[in-house]
């Protein structure tokens, strides 16, 4: 399937992505559009105003996948806790790493373009994942 | 390095482009209506006139405002999203300087109170300054064109850190 945004993204459509390709869609790609009206009608939109997939009441666009989905993964959550706050900053999760990702992704879209942001970003949320869930097996934050 | 680069720039009215958000609202219910009125308030929005705020405009804002925009449709309202350009350099100074009258007193009271905690015993600061450090970073989130009181405040919050024995945060970091 192929997955629409809009360009210049940042930490919730990077991570949006990641989402995607690894647990509800392995074979996406991406592209991008500024206006919902341009959404090629086989594609999929995320992370626009108006379509499913995209923030609805509190919830950002990755938590949305995630709901949507029935993704229940504790890692996953832990994660939507840190794009949420690095996207909203309304204190609704305590994720102190999100400003230390936020200014990562802000800094890789200064040198990237959107491509190469998903590309990148799916290594370091690969890399997240696995802090995660290895603090999560552990009980404590992994040294 | 120039204090405040972004303020002096302003002063030569150079914003630019800026982003419009013309929104209406049901009165009821008053939960959306108040939820879209604060977060438009932690954005730092100019209101320019009865359900018309407007930003400087650069991919955050945009995209900030396309939120509010997608929750008052959520609450059953009405938004639009306009790109515009001010035709009167005068009239776009007067804009920036109440924006960053706004955020200056924001300042001035953070200021305020970091001075009062500076008189408490070094033992009692260190939760007041974890959150005066969050507030501050808030309001650096929120103002667009920094007034003299930004560097004020934040100098007043560092040296707090530096009597509690805490590493001093890098300044000069963009918001």
């Amino acid at each position: 399937m192929r997955w629409m945004t809009r360009p210049g993204i940042h930490i919730d459509r990077t991570g949006s992505a990641w989402l995607i390709r690894r647990f509800i869609d392995p074979d996406a790609t991406f592209g991008f559009v500024t206006d919902r009206a341009d959404v090629p009608a086989d594609t999929v939109p995320f992370d626009m105003r108006g379509v499913e997939f995209s923030h609805h009441g509190e919830d950002c666009t990755f938590e949305t996948l995630l709901r949507r989905h029935d993704l229940l993964d504790p890692v996953l959550w832990r994660i939507a806790a840190i794009v949420h706050e690095a996207d909203l900053e309304d204190d609704r999760y305590d994720a102190p790493e999100a400003a230390g990702l936020d200014a990562v992704l802000r800094g890789l879209s200064m040198t990237c373009d959107d491509a190469q942001v998903i590309e990148l970003g799916t290594a370091i949320f690969d890399g997240l994942y696995a802090y995660f869930h290895r603090a999560l097996l552990a009980g404590k934050d992994p040294a | 390095m120039t204090a405040h680069p972004q303020g002096v720039t302003m002063v030569a009215g150079t914003a630019g482009w800026w982003v419009l958000l013309a929104y209406r609202v049901p009165r009821v219910p008053s939960t959306p209506r108040i939820a879209i009125w604060r977060k438009l308030r932690s954005l730092g929005v100019a209101q320019i006139g009865d359900g018309l705020v407007a930003l400087p405009e650069d991919a955050r804002t945009r995209e900030q405002l396309e939120w509010v925009a997608a929750d008052v449709d959520a609450a059953g309202g009405s938004a639009t999203l306009w790109r515009a350009e001010m035709l009167s350099a005068r009239d776009e100074q007067l804009l920036v300087t109440q924006l960053q009258q706004a955020r200056a007193e924001e300042y001035r009271s953070l200021l305020t109170e970091a001075e009062q905690l500076g008189a408490d015993p070094v033992t009692d600061r260190a939760r007041t300054l974890t959150r005066l450090r969050r507030e501050l970073r808030r309001i650096r989130r929120r103002d667009y064109f920094p007034p003299p009181e930004e560097e004020l405040a934040r100098y007043a919050v560092e040296s707090l850190a530096g009597r509690t024995g805490q590493p001093i945060r890098v300044e000069g970091a963009p918001a």
